[in-house]
């Protein structure tokens, strides 16, 4: 299935780009894509989308189609094809 | 009982007296209300700019620290002259200067386990604009407590975002984590474009419990639903 998933801020700057479309197995939750993209978004990105013991860290924010939820809580969450899943990890810039 | 507007606030807010649902009961209510800025560096300078342009009536403003030159890319309240002097003064003299309508308290200081808990009681909205993680979660904890309503933003380069209501169980806010991007000095880029709009989205959104993240790259706001805990609704003055 498809999904198209976007990046802000620490992630957008690691992943050198504001989005991409995704290819997963059907079937895939949130921690498998937070594992896809660990893998292959390289060493910036991986530690603001698993913690070191490899869980969703509570420190990111899932929106799935606009509604969101801590990443270590909506890690068992089943994704849907063209489902657009936004990550935001904090920022405390004023 | 909502305080009356005299004639020469009626004249000074003639433009958006004028707007739909606003109005003169609006401004009324506006008058009552009171809000404290936690740090009125860029992005809280800036919403205590338009708070009090506004008209609301009461603005109590904390921050320690004199001005740095290198706060003068973003810090909209300062000015030049006012280097190596309490930032908290020279926003004390521009509010005024702004609208001598709005009583404005001022506290040298930044929210800490000492003060969060008074400064929080005073008001009847707080919003958080500190660049530490330490000083926002301290007031959400405090606005939590008390069920006063918080609209939090923050800034990343050329991103903001802008948080609505507060979040009941620190839980549910994302705590950062020891890669989160605390604030920088030393990488701060000249951005105020991406504060104005944070400043300004904050006034707007201060009912709507949402977040907020723009960018100026892509100029979509999102406004993402929490799927979390419902809020206080915004203290009315008892008419």
């Amino acid at each position: 299935m498809k999904l198209r998933v976007e990046y802000t801020a620490q992630l957008r700057t690691a992943a050198g780009r504001p989005a991409d479309e995704i290819e997963l197995p059907s079937g895939s939750s949130v921690g498998e894509l937070l594992r896809h993209l660990a893998s292959h978004l390289g060493d910036g990105a991986a530690p603001h989308l698993l913690t070191s013991e490899g869980h969703a860290p509570r420190s990111l924010l899932i929106v799935i189609n606009d509604t969101a939820a801590p990443a270590h809580e909506a890690a068992h969450r089943e994704l849907q094809p063209g489902d657009t899943v936004l990550l935001m990890p904090p920022i405390a810039g004023g | 009982m909502l305080p009356h507007l005299t004639p020469d606030e009626l004249h000074r807010y003639e433009w958006q007296l004028w707007v739909r649902d606003f109005g003169e009961e609006g401004q009324r209510k506006l008058k009552a209300a009171s809000v404290l800025v936690s740090r009125i560096g860029g992005v809280g300078g800036t919403v205590a700019m338009q708070l009090a342009a506004a008209g609301v009536g009461r603005l109590v403003l904390a921050h320690a620290g004199n001005l740095r030159l290198d706060d003068l890319n973003r810090q909209l309240l300062m000015s030049t002259e006012g280097i190596g002097r309490p930032r908290i003064e020279a926003a004390e003299v521009r509010l005024r200067a702004l609208n001598p309508h709005v009583e404005i308290e001022t506290v040298a200081e930044n929210i800490s386990e000492a003060n969060a808990a008074e400064l929080v009681g005073r008001v009847d909205l707080v919003v958080g604009a500190a660049p530490l993680f330490t000083e926002r979660l301290l007031l959400n904890r405090e606005a939590v407590r008390q069920g006063k309503p918080l609209v939090d933003s923050s800034m990343y380069d050329l991103e903001g975002r802008v948080t609505t209501g507060n979040f009941p169980c620190s839980a549910r806010w994302p705590r950062p984590s020891a890669r989160s991007r605390p604030w920088k000095r030393s990488s701060s880029s000249p951005d105020s474009d991406s504060r104005w709009p944070v400043g300004c989205y904050r006034l707007t959104s201060a009912s709507c419990r949402s977040a907020l993240s723009l960018s100026p790259a892509d100029p979509t706001v999102r406004c993402v639903a929490p799927r979390t805990h419902p809020t206080p609704e915004f203290p009315r003055p008892k008419d």
